[in-house]
């Protein structure tokens, strides 16, 4: 995931432990190749199994707490087992590194990790301060719903899963018109104004129809949301400020734990007027 | 050794005219015929309402065999890749493949890569990632290092060498 995404890393770190998750650090990691795609598909699918090939080297599954890493991966899983003649090609680029793509680990995200894994009974129990009366609108990201033809955690028209994990967290949640729209991310690199106002756009409706905070689960998705929400406000002409949390802090604040350990410092919309 | 360099190094023209037509023949066989325009994947497109990207034309093009035309087109370049049209297409035709396709052709074609990609690239070839960023600002204006969070060392390829020779032969390779 983009490595400058930390409040995202420090809050799964600290509470996937509690929820008997424990993440195992592997070197050797690299891009999982998805930004590259526009420029050559053939590196994408090679950086993923890659990753996945260093993965079963350590005999883990893997996860992937960004939308788009785990669509890298879950495309290319997807792509070499119903491809043999593309396998056999990767496998001897990957050879020179002395790795090799079987597919027999699976890849997971922070939501259906939670959700399917862990259940949400469990998620209930650790709840010690609920979220009460805050109405959030959920963000999935378009690369955790589609395309569900390889595959996705979640349902690609009418995803519930974060709205089940909120619920559990005490707090509510209501469908919004503008739920699946996206958030800009993928324009950064050649078009980003027209980014920006992807995500001024859906920013500005989710204000208007009185949710107090976002969720996210996408690094990119929260970059785009958090981290350039006043940029994104100014191309679409309004004043936005919404706090901006990854799921992964609300169920930690929901917890008990404290704001520094969940890394809220780090994000740059005004969260700090969250309160319940 | 620049990117352009590396994408076209080498490779007599008509070789690369091949490829690039083999590649379209196969997506226009075996995707576009199945399109009857029924225009469902520009009703959802997230590029269409902002950028005028109309996905079922993109397929008609293809269709009629306008490949350069659609290669030179800066509209390629709009695409938010959010998979809508993959998603809903009743015939499967899936636009945002033969759009990745014809950027990856534009790219191969010599053209230049727009914005961002070009550092992108360049930073996936030498280091394996597209940034390397080792702290970030805090709320209120503060700078921390990694460390300074507990957090780990950032995952990275090891001895590089092999790895980049590998990126290098794909970057110069047909798509």
């Amino acid at each position: 995931m983009p490595t400058e995404q930390y409040a995202y890393e420090i809050s799964l770190r600290e509470i996937l432990p509690l929820l008997d998750v424990e993440l195992v650090d592997i070197e050797g990691f690299s891009c999982c190749g998805e930004p590259m795609k526009s420029v050559n598909q053939l590196m994408t699918l090679y950086l993923s199994a890659r990753n996945l090939a260093i993965g079963e080297k350590h005999k883990l599954d893997m996860f992937a707490p960004c939308a788009m890493c785990h669509l890298a991966l879950s495309e290319c899983k997807y792509v070499l087992d119903s491809n043999p003649e593309m396998k056999k090609r990767i496998n001897e680029m990957l050879a020179s590194e002395d790795l090799n793509y079987h597919g027999d680990k699976g890849i997971v995200h922070t939501v259906d990790l939670l959700h399917d894994h862990i259940d949400i009974e469990a998620i209930k129990q650790h709840v010690k301060k609920p979220l009460k009366g805050l109405k959030i609108a959920t963000h999935y990201g378009c690369h955790l719903i589609r395309p569900s033809e390889i595959g996705r955690p979640v349902h690609s028209e009418n995803p519930q899963k974060i709205e089940e994990i909120l619920k559990a967290l005490g707090a509510e949640t209501a469908p919004y018109a503008q739920k699946l729209d996206c958030c800009g991310a993928p324009l950064l690199a050649n078009l980003p104004e027209s980014a920006l106002t992807k995500t001024g756009q859906k920013l500005k409706a989710i204000q208007e129809q009185g949710f107090v905070a976002l969720v996210d689960v996408c690094p990119w998705c929260h970059k785009m949301f958090d981290s350039k929400q006043v940029k994104a406000g100014e191309t679409v002409a309004a004043k936005l400020d919404i706090p901006v949390l990854y799921l992964t802090q609300l169920i930690g604040l929901a917890f008990g734990l404290k704001r520094e350990k969940l890394g809220l410092e780090l994000n740059l919309s005004p969260v700090g007027k969250l309160e319940f | 050794m620049s990117i352009v360099d590396l994408t076209s190094m080498g490779e007599p023209q008509a070789e690369l005219r091949r490829e690039i037509n083999e590649r379209l023949s196969k997506l226009r066989d075996e995707i576009s015929d199945y399109c009857f325009q029924c225009a469902k994947c520009t009703s959802g497109c997230e590029a269409h309402k902002l950028l005028e990207l109309e996905p079922h034309k993109v397929v008609a093009l293809l269709k009629r065999g306008l490949i350069d035309e659609l290669v030179n087109s800066d509209v390629i370049w709009t695409c938010m890749s959010c998979f809508k049209c993959k998603e809903r297409c009743p015939q499967r035709v899936a636009p945002v493949d033969i759009l990745f396709s014809l950027k990856n052709l534009a790219v191969l074609s010599g053209k230049e890569i727009p914005g961002k990609y070009t550092a992108m690239l360049q930073s996936v070839l030498s280091i394996g990632l597209i940034q390397d960023v080792q702290s970030v600002t805090t709320h209120d204006g503060k700078t921390k290092k990694r460390e300074e969070l507990g957090l780990p060392a950032i995952s990275k390829p090891t001895g590089t060498g092999k790895f980049q020779t590998v990126l290098s032969k794909i970057a110069m390779e047909k798509v």
